[in-house]
C-alpha cells in the first residue's frame, strides 16, 4: 500500500519558483490498480519520483507499506518495483543480463533470479529476445525488458510511469492484461498516464492531477457522478478545466 | 553479494564488450607509449653518438691567423668551414652549433709567449642540441693548450708537472641504471598521465553515459546505496586502468628487448620486479583518477561536457615534472607525500633500482589514499544531488 500525504515539491528554474507538486494526497491500495491521470506537466512524474525516493518532498510524507520514505529510503525502494519515465537499458548486455543485474542489486541469489526471470519471460512474452543484446530493440521489447528488471524481486508495490507510452496496439493490450495479473496477485499497482481511455479501461481508482494538485479522485463511476457528466471523458475535461494535454 | 561488487562486475563486463574502448586501452596505449619513449631514447642516443664520433663541422673566423692550430684541428677530425658574415646570428638561427673566432693579434701574442685569444661562439640555451659539440670543441682546444704548454716548459728545461699542482681523479658513483636522458624524464609523466586519466572513457561512460542513455534513474530506484554504486564504478574504472598500465609496461619491456642494443639506454628497461613496484607506486593515482573522473562525470551535464575537462586533467600530472625542471632539488621526505610529485620521485627511484624504505612507501601510499577518500566523498556527494538523474 502506498500513502501520499500532502506532498509538496518546488523547483527554481531560472529564478522563477515552479510548484511542480503542490499538496498531493492519495492512497493506492493492495489488490487495486490506481491511475494517476493528468495532462503533461501536471506533476505526475515528480510525484512518482518522490515515491521511489529519487527526490525528497519539501513537505508532506510518503509511506510504503507503512514505512516512511524519508526515514528508510532503502527499505522503501526494496518494496517497490519501478518503471521510471527513463527506461534505458545497457545495450551491450543481453535482456537477461539486464534483468539479472537488477536482481543482484536487489540482493537476490542466482537461482531466485533465474526462476523469477523465467516467470517474467513467460508472463511478458519475451522468449524471442531474452538472450539477445538489447541494442536495436524495438520500443515494445525495451519496455518489456525494463518492466521485467523492475519486477525481478517480486515487489508488493508496482510503480509505472506512462507504461504504454510509444507501444503499439498489441503490446498495449498485452501490457494491460499483465497489469491486471499483477492486481490479481494482490499487488498494489500505481501507474501514471495522460491517456484517459487507458485509465478508464484499467483502473479501480483514479487520481486526477492538474497543476500539481489533486483535482478529483475516486472510482471511474464516482467521478462521473461527481461531475454529472455522462461520459468519463467529459468528466475529466470538467475537473481539469481544459482539454489541453488529455490526448497525445 | 555486496552491491558495489555487483556494480563493479557489471561495469567491467560492459566495458570489455565495448570493442573500441578495449582497443584503445589495451592496444593503442600500450603500443603508443613504448614507441614514443623508444623513439626518443634512440634518437637521443644516436645524436649523441654522431656528435661525439662524427666529423665536427666548425666555421672559423680568422683561420689565417693560426695556421698551425687549424692544421692540428683538421688532424682531430674537424672540418674547418668559412665563417658566416654574422656569426652570432648564425648560431642563434641554429645554422651552426658552434663557431670559433681567432683573434687578429693571435700570431703576435703567440710569438711573444702571451696567452693568444680564441673565442667560442655558442648558444647555452640549447644544451640538448649543441651541448655535446661545444664540449667536444672545448676538450680539443684544452688538449692543444696543454700539449703546447708542456712542450714550452720542456723547451725551457722545466718539468711540466710544475705547472700541474693538482691531480684530479674522478669516480662516478652512479648505478648502471641511473644514467639519465630525456626519455627517462618522460616515462614518469607518461605513466602518471595514463594512471590518472587512462580510465576516462569508462568513468564518463559509467556515469554521464548512463544518465544520457536513461538508465541511471532505474539504477537509483534499486535499494543499492549511491555510495555502493559509485564505489563499484570507481573500482571498475581503476581495475581497467591498472590492466591497461600493466599491458603498457609489459609491451614497453618487450619493445626494449626487441630493439637494437646500440641505440638503447639500458636504464629504461623495466625488470619484472620493478614492474610490480611501479604498479604499486601509481595505485593511489589510479584510484584518484577514477574518483575524480567519476565526480566530474556526475558534475557535468553531459558526456561532452565531461570530456571537455580533459585538457585540464592532462595538465595535472605534468605539474611535478615541470616543478622538478625549474627547481631540480634533492629528494626530500615531504615530497613523497605530495601526490604526483611523490610518485614521480618513486618511479625514478624504482627505475634506478634504488631502495625505497617502508616508511617512504607508507607516506606515499597513505597520503595518496587520503586524497582518494576525499575525491570519493566528493563523488558520493554529487551522486546524492537530485539533479543527477532527474534531468528531464
Amino acid at each position: 500500500m502506498i500513502e501520499v500525504q500532502s506532498v509538496q515539491k518546488h523547483f527554481s528554474a531560472r529564478g522563477a519558483l515552479v510548484r511542480a507538486v503542490d499538496g498531493v494526497s492519495f492512497v493506492a491500495r493492495d489488490g487495486e490498480i490506481t491511475g494517476l491521470l493528468g495532462p503533461n506537466g501536471a506533476g505526475k512524474t515528480t510525484t512518482l519520483r518522490m515515491l521511489y525516493t529519487l527526490m525528497q518532498p519539501d513537505s508532506g510524507r510518503v509511506l510504503v507499506d507503512g514505512i516512511d520514505a524519508a526515514a528508510r529510503p532503502d527499505d522503501v525502494r526494496r518494496r517497490l518495483g519501478v518503471l521510471p519515465d527513463a527506461r534505458g537499458l545497457y545495450k551491450r548486455l543481453t535482456a537477461r543480463e539486464n534483468v539479472a543485474y537488477f536482481g543482484r542489486l536487489q540482493g537476490l541469489d542466482e537461482s531466485t533470479i533465474s526462476t523469477r526471470t523465467a516467470a517474467l519471460v513467460a508472463a511478458l512474452g519475451m522468449e524471442e529476445f531474452i538472450d539477445r543484446r538489447t541494442e536495436g530493440f524495438s520500443q515494445g521489447q525495451r519496455t518489456k525488458t525494463a518492466i521485467a528488471r523492475a519486477l525481478v524481486h517480486d515487489p508488493r508495490n508496482v510503480l509505472l510511469d506512462e507504461p504504454t507510452n510509444g507501444l503499439d496496439v498489441m503490446t498495449t493490450r498485452a501490457m494491460r492484461s499483465f497489469l491486471r495479473e499483477l492486481r490479481a496477485e494482490g499487488r498494489c499497482v500505481l501507474f501514471s498516464s495522460h491517456v484517459m481511455q487507458e485509465v478508464a479501461a484499467l483502473c479501480d481508482r483514479v487520481v486526477v492531477i492538474a497543476h500539481g494538485r489533486v483535482v478529483a479522485q475516486g472510482a471511474p463511476e464516482e467521478l462521473r457522478a461527481q461531475t454529472g457528466r455522462a461520459s468519463l471523458e467529459d468528466a475529466f475535461v470538467q475537473v481539469i478545466g481544459s482539454e489541453e494535454g488529455l490526448f497525445l | 553479494m555486496s552491491a558495489w561488487w555487483v556494480v563493479l562486475r557489471k561495469e567491467l563486463t560492459d566495458a570489455f564488450r565495448d570493442r573500441r574502448m578495449v582497443f584503445v586501452a589495451l592496444v593503442v596505449m600500450p603500443l603508443a607509449v613504448p614507441l614514443i619513449l623508444a623513439a626518443m631514447s634512440s634518437l637521443g642516443m644516436k645524436r649523441q653518438v654522431e656528435q661525439l664520433e662524427g666529423t665536427l663541422e666548425l666555421p672559423v673566423i680568422g683561420a689565417g691567423h693560426a695556421p698551425n692550430l687549424i692544421a692540428w684541428l683538421v688532424t682531430q677530425d674537424v672540418k674547418v668551414l668559412p665563417a658566416p658574415t654574422d656569426p652570432a646570428a648564425a648560431v642563434r638561427r641554429q645554422e651552426h652549433d658552434v663557431i670559433l673566432r681567432i683573434a687578429p693579434d693571435f700570431a703576435e701574442d703567440w710569438q711573444a709567449g702571451r696567452p693568444a685569444g680564441l673565442e667560442i661562439i655558442f648558444d647555452s640555451s640549447r644544451p640538448l642540441q649543441s651541448g655535446t659539440t661545444v664540449a667536444r670543441l672545448r676538450a680539443l682546444l684544452g688538449g692543444y693548450d696543454q700539449q703546447v704548454g708542456t712542450l714550452r716548459l720542456i723547451a725551457r728545461g722545466v718539468s711540466p708537472t710544475v705547472a700541474q699542482p693538482l691531480r684530479v681523479g674522478e669516480r662516478d658513483v652512479a648505478t648502471p641504471e641511473s644514467g639519465f636522458d630525456l626519455a627517462q624524464q618522460m616515462l614518469p609523466y607518461l605513466l602518471l598521465l595514463l594512471a590518472f586519466i587512462g580510465g576516462m572513457q569508462l568513468a564518463v561512460d559509467a556515469t554521464a553515459g548512463e544518465r544520457e542513455r536513461q538508465s541511471l534513474e532505474p539504477l537509483l530506484a534499486t535499494p543499492a546505496s549511491r555510495e555502493a554504486i559509485i564505489s563499484g564504478k570507481i573500482l571498475a574504472t581503476a581495475a581497467f586502468t591498472l590492466l591497461s598500465l600493466l599491458v603498457t609496461l609489459v609491451m614497453y619491456r618487450v619493445a626494449f628487448m626487441l630493439m637494437p642494443a646500440k641505440h638503447l639506454d639500458a636504464s629504461l628497461s623495466v625488470a619484472p620486479d620493478a614492474l610490480a613496484r611501479l604498479l604499486l607506486v601509481v595505485l593511489p593515482i589510479v584510484l584518484l583518477g577514477a574518483s575524480v573522473l567519476t565526480a566530474l562525470a556526475a558534475f557535468a551535464r553531459s558526456h561532452r561536457e565531461a570530456q571537455s575537462y580533459l585538457p585540464l586533467l592532462i595538465f595535472v600530472p605534468m605539474l611535478p615534472t615541470l616543478y622538478l625542471m625549474v627547481a631540480p632539488v634533492k629528494t626530500q621526505a615531504w615530497m613523497l607525500a605530495v601526490p604526483f610529485l611523490g610518485q614521480n620521485q618513486l618511479i625514478l627511484r624504482v627505475l634506478r633500482s634504488e631502495p625505497v624504505a617502508s616508511q617512504e612507501w607508507a607516506l606515499s601510499l597513505g597520503s595518496g589514499l587520503a586524497l582518494v577518500a576525499l575525491a570519493w566523498w566528493l563523488a558520493a556527494r554529487l551522486y546524492h544531488r537530485e539533479r543527477l538523474a532527474a534531468s528531464g
